[in-house]
């Protein structure tokens, strides 16, 4: 069954990390730059992400990742550099348009914060298949209802978009249009929607039959297929993201 | 019996099923609205809905796990978001609950009122994240007029945000009014919280 993730098989020790240590990595990566405010620290943050990225063979994944955020990215750097409030000394001229270096480095430092923040979550989300995530979530106490509706979630998107290509063509052959004038296209927008939404509502009831025909809501404690991995290194690396954050903290407060 | 109090928080499986589908009718609002090039965003209608249906507590859920799956399959920053998706939840789920979908002028009351909470909810979190913009080529074209004509970031922002939802937020009320109209009775039963009995 296909399921909405970004995951990419590959051999490595990334991939062997338990993903509540890949949790707290990207917590303390977005931290340290925030507690620290040296604007060298994002680099060096944005650096340790894009290592490991390349220890786990996936960093050339995180390129339509980051290309997502690209274009607004570039828009704020044109609008920063262009408009900001704080705008004094000038960093260059295209023809009779001025950019300003306060804004150029003000938009420099959102757009490290932000790609810091992409390559962190990106060691999570390509290294880790969403069951095993969820799996070890449920582990630590989250509700296995909770854990359920994130599986679906996963599962019902693909399962959605196929219909809905279904959908569209059965429309289209039926006479609607989908390309056009705007007005067209809005007329077009609920004959395809209308029955998607109609056809996952009702199809809601059956499902929570289903579930309840399968003791879904028993109150017994509940048991796991898969055994749990407990390599030794895993609570090595908990422990120093722990001691490194105290450090931080520490540092801050004292100098 | 009277109706149990809308903040009552009965998680029943019904409930719990309607949370897929309805951040899945999320996704593919957003996916139609893509394909057929239209210029809002529409990708709230299935909150809306699960709102209208459960109540605000449902609503806020689904708003929650929306962002969250969202940010863990496609665009991180989406985390952040899941306030603004909450919020919106939780303001149609009491709307919802007081009668405030009765008929089309009414439930354009509330899309506007959304519209309205959804901006004063994302604009700090536009300023912190994007220095103020939004990611929408008309609202962040006003952005950069309005920041030339040295207006404060905050207020630029707020209606930077507010010219791309006010649109948005109205079409997808109207959407979920719609299917919501539409629903079976058999379906809506399962979710209404009242505990009424009724008598010949």
């Amino acid at each position: 069954m296909k399921v909405l993730s970004l995951y990419q098989e590959r051999d490595t020790i990334i991939h062997k990390v338990d993903p509540i240590s890949k949790i707290l990595y990207i917590i303390i990566s977005i931290a340290i730059p925030i507690i620290m405010p040296y604007k060298t620290i994002g680099l060096v943050c944005m650096g340790v992400s894009i290592v490991l990225l390349l220890i786990a063979k996936v960093f050339k994944k995180v390129i339509p990742l980051v290309s997502f955020s690209m274009i607004i990215l570039l828009s704020i750097i044109i609008i920063q550099g262009l408009f900001n409030d704080s705008n004094k000394t000038a960093a260059f001229r295209i023809g009779s348009i001025v950019f300003y270096k306060e804004g150029l480095l003000f938009a420099l430092e959102i757009c490290i914060r932000v790609i810091n923040i992409l390559c962190a979550f990106a060691i999570l989300v390509l290294t880790t298949k969403p069951s095993d995530l969820i799996e070890s979530l449920v582990r630590r106490g989250l509700s296995p209802k909770i854990g359920y509706v994130l599986s679906s979630v996963l599962q019902i998107i693909p399962q959605m978009s196929s219909t809905m290509a279904t959908i569209t063509d059965a429309q289209r052959s039926r006479g609607m249009e989908t390309e056009g004038k705007l007005k067209v296209r809005i007329k077009a927008f609920v004959p395809l929607i209308g029955p998607v939404v109609m056809n996952s509502l009702i199809n809601t009831r059956e499902r929570a039959m289903a579930l309840e025909v399968r003791a879904f809501n028993s109150k017994a404690n509940k048991t796991y297929l898969n055994e749990e991995q407990n390599n030794s290194y895993n609570k090595a690396i908990k422990l120093i993201l722990v001691i490194l954050f105290i450090f931080v903290v520490a540092w801050r407060i004292l100098i | 019996m009277k109706k149990s109090n809308m903040w009552s928080f009965k998680l029943s499986t019904a409930s719990i099923v309607l949370i897929p589908a309805a951040v899945g009718i999320n996704y593919i609002g957003k996916l139609f609205a893509g394909v057929l090039k239209l210029p809002l965003w529409l990708d709230a209608i299935g909150t809306m809905l699960a709102s209208m249906l459960g109540g605000p507590i449902v609503g806020a859920i689904v708003g929650a796990t929306n962002n969250i799956i969202y940010g863990l399959t496609m665009d991180p920053i989406s985390f952040i978001y899941a306030l603004t998706s909450i919020a919106i939840g939780l303001v149609v789920g009491i709307m919802a609950y007081k009668g405030w979908i009765k008929s089309i002028g009414r439930a354009i009351v509330v899309g506007l009122v959304v519209a309205l909470v959804s901006a004063i909810v994302s604009t700090p979190i536009n300023i912190v994240f994007w220095g103020g913009q939004t990611g929408n080529i008309w609202g962040d074209a006003a952005f950069a007029s309005l920041i030339a004509n040295h207006f404060p970031v905050w207020m630029a922002s707020f209606l930077d945000e507010i010219l791309v939802d006010v649109p948005d937020k109205i079409a997808t009320v109207l959407i979920a009014y719609g299917v919501f109209k539409a629903l079976p009775k058999k379906l809506t039963i399962l979710y209404s919280n009242d505990n009424e009995l009724e008598q010949l």
